[in-house]
Formats: structure tokens, sequence, C-alpha cells
């Protein structure tokens, strides 16, 4: 990272943190608040599929996992809301290995068609399973994580900008270089010695648990989970942000995650309709900037200084 | 145990149906298409307009329904996998991006209750005093006859032979002078139309939804990948074993916990025999 990627980071993550203080308004609070959940799921996913190739087709399995692992916790057993984040990061992290193991060892799209199915499976428990897990309607009644909701945003503020750090850090480590290198050429990794098994799970359970945290967050903002947490929709939606940030980036991904948040917002007033916006924005992308936005964007902007 | 048997063998052959045409896509294309399931919603809405709402009997209906989901899916695949093949992780995202929206179309066409489409034969039928209903019966004659055919058009006939050719080496396949686009486009259509003629036969005995595609989606990839990727046999064989295992549970366990027997035993090929049952040896 340049001195300039620093301070570009610096002030993004200044206005996150000023913005809501300016708009003095619950409403735009929470919006942010979402915005920043955001930001880290489409991070986690970026930080293992971006890097590493393998398409995560059911990230909302961790995402679900986590916010219903809190769900459990604390709406059901009555714990303190805190002991939400250390079971909401280890149920999905499991979760990966499950489905990692068997479907990471292979090349091909097993693994991103497991997941997938997966992810489609467990919300159909959810919603068998209604005894337990409150069927379509979830699980409700559960307490914030701190009750004002602007300390609530900077405390998801905060962890958004640790997990891009932490997951920026790895990836620029010789871990993160032997995930891309996976990416480029996996036989020859191996013919290096690399067990590139090993990286790949361990990766995919670090992401799973990133992800958790952040459904962690989003339940015990919203104060409950529903099955729409495990929806394929949820999964596309965090795919369509890491394209749009730029893929394999990771804070691309999470601006990406950031700024669709916002606009989906903004297009409120649509209705079931903003949902095209998404698909036409995914459209866009993928037939005409394959590299995403955001990063690219930065890259230039460097460029054409430089 | 006789009524099993049977309602095993219907629905092992409404999953053969959906997965053969999900592996022939992907065996030829290499297209993983996740907009399979959509054929097959497709499929059992158009018969459900043509026939309730536009008064069309019920055979030309069902064909005509077969033939507009063909035709959607030739489409789509020109239109929108076309210009993406060369990424794989672009196909997933367009066709899984069109199930999505054809959810939504769907939903706001004709709403979120469930519809019902008119059976061939609406009596049931006694087989040794079993008592099973025509409509299933039908499905499972109609289901074989296609795969039937299907299989001999393959084996037997010149395009079938292309088919066959650009499945085992693309390359070598156009160097011979096969129309590769023209047999993917044939392909596509015809894996459509298995998937819409599903949906047309399995109608009347399953609940019409706008969100009836996902669930019969990843019971074909499970089939698929059981079967082995690309491979027909496979495919069929995988069908039967996940056609009977979730008719078995559901008759003496319990119905709900069928969606986890794909899962359990997609995950249970890949740890043991990773190629699955009939396919091509993958490397680790």
């Amino acid at each position: 990272m340049r001195k300039r990627d620093w301070l570009g980071a610096g002030a993004l993550v200044a206005l996150l943190a000023a913005l809501p203080l300016f708009l003095e308004n619950r409403y735009f609070t929470g919006v942010f608040t979402v915005c920043a959940i955001d930001g880290i799921w489409a991070a986690s996913w970026d930080f293992f599929s971006g890097l590493s190739g393998r398409e995560n087709f059911g990230h909302a399995l961790f995402i679900g996992g986590g916010a219903y692992a809190a769900a459990f916790m604390n709406g059901k057993f009555g714990f303190n809301p805190w002991w939400s984040i250390p079971v909401g990061i280890v149920v999905p992290a499991a979760l990966s290995l499950v489905i990692g193991f068997p479907t990471l060892r292979l090349r091909g799209p097993y693994f991103a068609l497991a997941m997938l199915a997966a992810a489609a499976i467990m919300q159909q428990f959810a919603v068998i399973f209604w005894q337990y897990t409150g069927g379509t309607e979830g699980i409700y009644g559960m307490s914030r994580l701190i009750d004002s909701s602007l300390g609530n945003y900077y405390f998801v503020l905060a962890t958004l900008v640790a997990t891009v750090a932490v997951l920026k850090a790895i990836a620029a480590s010789r871990w993160g270089r032997i995930l891309r290198a996976i990416k480029g050429d996996e036989g020859a990794c191996e013919a290096a010695g690399i067990n590139t098994t090993f990286y790949k799970i361990a990766s995919l359970a670090l992401s799973a648990g990133f992800a958790g945290l952040g459904g962690v967050l989003f339940a015990h903002y919203e104060q409950a989970v529903t099955p729409d947490d495990l929806d394929v929709f949820l999964s596309i939606s965090v795919i369509i942000m890491v394209y749009v940030g730029g893929i394999g980036s990771i804070w691309g991904a999470a601006c990406g995650g950031i700024l669709l948040n916002l606009l989906l917002e903004l297009l409120r007033g649509l209705g079931e309709y903003r949902l095209w916006v998404f698909y036409i924005i995914l459209m866009l992308v993928l037939f005409f900037m394959r590299g995403g936005l955001v990063a690219p964007f930065w890259q230039r902007l460097q460029g054409s200084r430089a | 145990m006789l009524t099993v048997l049977i309602y095993g063998a219907v629905t092992s052959a409404i999953f053969a149906m959906l997965a053969v045409g999900f592996t022939l896509i992907f065996g030829v294309a290499r297209i993983l298409n996740l907009a399979h399931g959509t054929f097959y919603a497709l499929g059992a809405y158009s018969a459900f307009a043509l026939t309730t709402i536009l008064k069309v009997p019920l055979l030309p209906a069902a064909i005509l329904s077969v033939a507009f989901v063909a035709l959607f899916g030739i489409v789509m695949e020109r239109v929108l996998v076309r210009p993406l093949r060369n990424s794989a992780l672009a196909v997933l995202m367009i066709t899984l991006a069109v199930a999505l929206t054809m959810q939504q179309v769907l939903f706001l066409v004709f709403g979120s209750q469930s519809k019902n489409v008119p059976a061939f034969i609406n009596h049931p039928v006694t087989i040794h005093g079993v008592s099973v209903d025509g409509q299933r019966l039908v499905a499972l004659s109609i289901a074989i006859v296609l795969i039937a055919s299907l299989w001999l058009f393959i084996h037997r006939t010149r395009v079938g032979s292309a088919i066959l050719a650009i499945s085992q080496d693309a390359e070598a396949a156009q160097y011979m002078g096969i129309p590769s686009n023209r047999i993917f486009s044939l392909v596509m259509g015809l894996s459509a139309a298995l998937a819409g003629a599903a949906g047309v036969i399995a109608a009347p005995f399953l609940t019409v939804r706008p969100t009836m595609d996902l669930v019969p989606m990843i019971t074909a990839f499970s089939v698929v990948i059981v079967g082995g990727l690309g491979s027909i046999p496979g495919s069929i064989l995988a069908a039967l074993i996940i056609g009977y295992s979730e008719t078995i549970v559901a008759f003496y366990w319990n119905p709900q916990w069928t969606g986890a027997i794909s899962l359990i035993a997609v995950l249970l090929t890949l740890v043991l025999r990773p190629s699955g049952l009939m396919g091509k040896p993958i490397s680790l």
C-alpha cells in the first residue's frame, strides 16, 4: 500500500464516520449501518473467491449461519448478545469445513454448485423446522448489541475497517500470494510443494467466519432473522457487490457493498422493481466492465497523477 | 412396497429428464446452466397459461409449451450466454440472474398462489391392488419415451455424432468442420425442451409456484454430480438412486428430510468417488 492509498482509505473512513453526524437522523444511520454490514459480506466473499478464483455461490449459507446462530443464542436461549459474536463466527466456519473439505479438493464447478445447493437446502430447513426456527417468520425479539443506533453504527463501521484491514493484510502476505497463485495455476503450486487444499479450505473458513460476523451484526441490527438471510438472492447480491467494486481487491469489494446498498436505498420508491436494477447493473458489469468500477477507477486516478 | 416402487419410478423419471438436459449442455458446451430449473417452471406455467387462460386443448398446449421453452433456451444461450462463454463465473452469474429474473416475472404475471395444471388422465389407475393417479403413469411413460428418443438421436443420427464429437474434443470437432455454435444452440434447445416437458407433465401433481424452479434445479445438479458430470447414463442411474432414496425417506420416515438427500449424496460422492458413478476420471 502506498501513501496515497492510506490517505484515500483514511478519507473514506472519515467520511463514513462523519456522515451520520451531519445527517442527524436515525433512518440514515440505519442505512449506513446496513451499508457497512454489506461491505463486510462483500469483503469476506472477495477474500476467498476473488483471490482463489473459486466462486462461492452460497455465501448466504455463512451469513445466515451466523445470523441464526446469533438468533438461537440471544433470541431463544437468552444469552448476552455479545456471546453471539464468537458463536456466529465458529458456526459458519464449521459449516464451511463440511462443504469445503469434499469439494475444494476437486477442480471444476463442484464447489460453486455445492455451495448453492447447501445454502438453498439450509433455507428450506429453516422453513420446514418451524418449531425451532420460526419458519418464514423467523426468530425475532433479539436485543441489540449496542442500544444507541449511532454507537451501533460506529461499532459496525469499526468491524468493517478491521475486517478489511485483516483480510487485506493476509492477502498481501505469503498466504494471499498462494491464493492468487492457485487462481493462476494450481498444478504449478502443487508442483512447488504447496498444500493447496489446506490453503483453500483455511481461507474459506476465514471467509465464512467474517461473513458470519457480518450475519451476527445484521441479525442484532434487525433484531430478527428470517429465512431470507439464507436466500440465493443474498448470495448473488454479494457477488454483484464484489463485481461492482472490483474483484480481488477486498477494499474495492467493501466499497461495492456500500455503494450498491446506498443505490438500493435510493431506489426504495421502485418497490419490488428495484431488484431488476440489480440485474441490469450485473449485466452492464459482466458485458462491459469485467474489472469492476471502484478499484479500477482508483487505480486510473492514481495513474493520471503519477 | 409396490407404491414406493411406482412413485419412486415416477420421481426418478422426472429427475432424469431434468438431469439429462443439464448434463448434456455441460458435456457439450461446458455451460453450467443455473437457469435450468427456470425451464422446468416455464414449462409448467406455459401449460397453465395455455390451458386455463387461453383454453387451448391439453395436447397442443403441451407441445406449444415445450416449443416455447426450447425457444427461450435458445434465445438465452444466443443473447446472454454466448458472449460470456469464455468465463465460467460470468456464465454462472448470468444464468442465475436469468433464473431470479424469471422468478420475479412469473410472480408479477401470475401471482404467488399455486396454480393447477390439468392432467392428461384424472382418474386413478389400479395396479396389483395399488391405486396410482393416472397422470403419474403418463409422466413416467412420456419421460421414458423422451429420454430413449434423445438417446437414439445422439447415437444414431449424423447430428448426434456431431454432438458427441464436440463433447469429446470441441477443438478437434471444429477442425473437422462441425459448426459448434449451431450445435450449442441445438443442444441448449434440446436441454430446455426436456426440462420444459418435465415441467408440463409433472405440473398436475406438483405445486406450480414462481419459486418452483430452485429445488428441482438443485436436485438436477445433485443427480448430475452423483452420476458424473457430462455422462447421460450416469445421470439416469443417479436419478434412480436419488429418486428412490427420496421416495423411501418420504414414505417411511419424514417427507421433510427429502431435501437433505441430494446434498448428502453430493458430498458423499465427492468424498468417495469424485468423478461420479459413470463420469470420466477427474483430477484431484
